[in-house]
């Protein structure tokens, strides 16, 4: 037992070493948006036309090359000034589409650049149409 | 500006820094009891569920790479190349380290409904990949081939 939660504490600190800088930084990112970014801009973009802000915040979410968890504050951010709930699911789920080099080369190497496409369209399209759902049923 | 930028970003932060703390310590907690063994296990038994494949992959902590290499051999061996897909991709969308961070900052409705999508986005990827299986499945080396013969 007190091995295992030896264990535990030293992962956990190897691990809070890589994560946490990047959450600060991609906190100060977020707090930046929010003072420099117009409210009726984030609006416009990624509130008041569904159609155009949740493949966008899809798409944003896909070709954000910042780790994982990053996204959090980010979406934070933008959720205060005004992005639908809509865009902010499609930007956290969109994150996880792509952007782990070690997951997605790994992906393709075992399994084939088809299946690898494939999963990509359908996750990009799906996460996209959760998005309209979660916009009506939020 | 910049001093107020600072401000809230230190107030985010220090208000956010407990909550990633715990999902970091309990998703390490999960990584010691759900290993990559015990998902190779449970996967076998989940031959012909993508349902299952799906539940698995909400739980299953991460990262997914190091389950990559295991589910391979679990492909060759002749698990669905449907469930691998819909175990990658549950995987990748929810973990439960998000769940601190999303019912913190977005509310526990939130979370719940990007559970329940990711599980149905996981299955009908599962799906497609199993009525596609014929065009995308990667053809088993001759060495892999001889080994499961084996």
């Amino acid at each position: 037992m007190k091995k295992k939660a030896v264990y535990i504490f030293a992962d956990s600190l190897k691990e809070m070493k890589t994560i946490i800088p990047a959450f600060f930084i991609a906190t100060l990112i977020g707090a930046t948006l929010e003072f420099y970014l117009p409210e009726e801009i984030t609006f416009a973009v990624l509130g008041k036309t569904p159609f155009l802000s949740i493949p966008l915040a899809t798409i944003i979410g896909i070709i954000l090359p910042i780790p994982r968890y990053a996204t959090y504050p980010i979406a934070f951010s933008l959720f205060q000034k005004g992005a639908g709930i809509g865009a902010i699911f499609a930007l956290i789920s969109g994150e996880v589409i792509l952007g782990a080099p070690d997951r997605d080369i790994l992906e393709f190497k075992y399994f084939g650049w088809k299946a690898f496409v494939l999963r990509l369209i359908l996750c990009t399209a799906l996460v996209t149409a959760g998005g309209f759902v979660a916009e009506v049923l939020l | 500006m910049i001093i107020e930028i600072l401000y809230l970003t230190l107030e985010r932060f220090l208000g956010f820094l407990p909550i990633l703390m715990v999902a970091i310590v309990v998703g390490k907690v999960f990584r010691l009891y759900i290993s990559e063994d015990k998902i190779g296990i449970l996967l076998k038994g989940e031959r012909r569920s993508i349902m299952g494949a799906s539940l698995l992959g909400l739980v299953t902590p991460g990262p997914l790479a190091s389950y990559l290499p295991l589910l391979k051999v679990l492909q060759i061996s002749g698990l669905p190349l449907s469930v691998v897909a819909t175990f990658i991709t549950s995987q990748t969308l929810v973990g439960p380290l998000r769940a601190f961070l999303e019912v913190n900052m977005f509310g526990l409705t939130f979370f719940i409904f990007r559970v329940a999508a990711s599980f149905i986005i996981a299955i009908s990827i599962g799906t497609c990949f199993h009525f596609l299986d014929k065009f995308v499945k990667p053809k088993i080396p001759l060495s892999g081939r001889r080994a499961h013969r084996k």
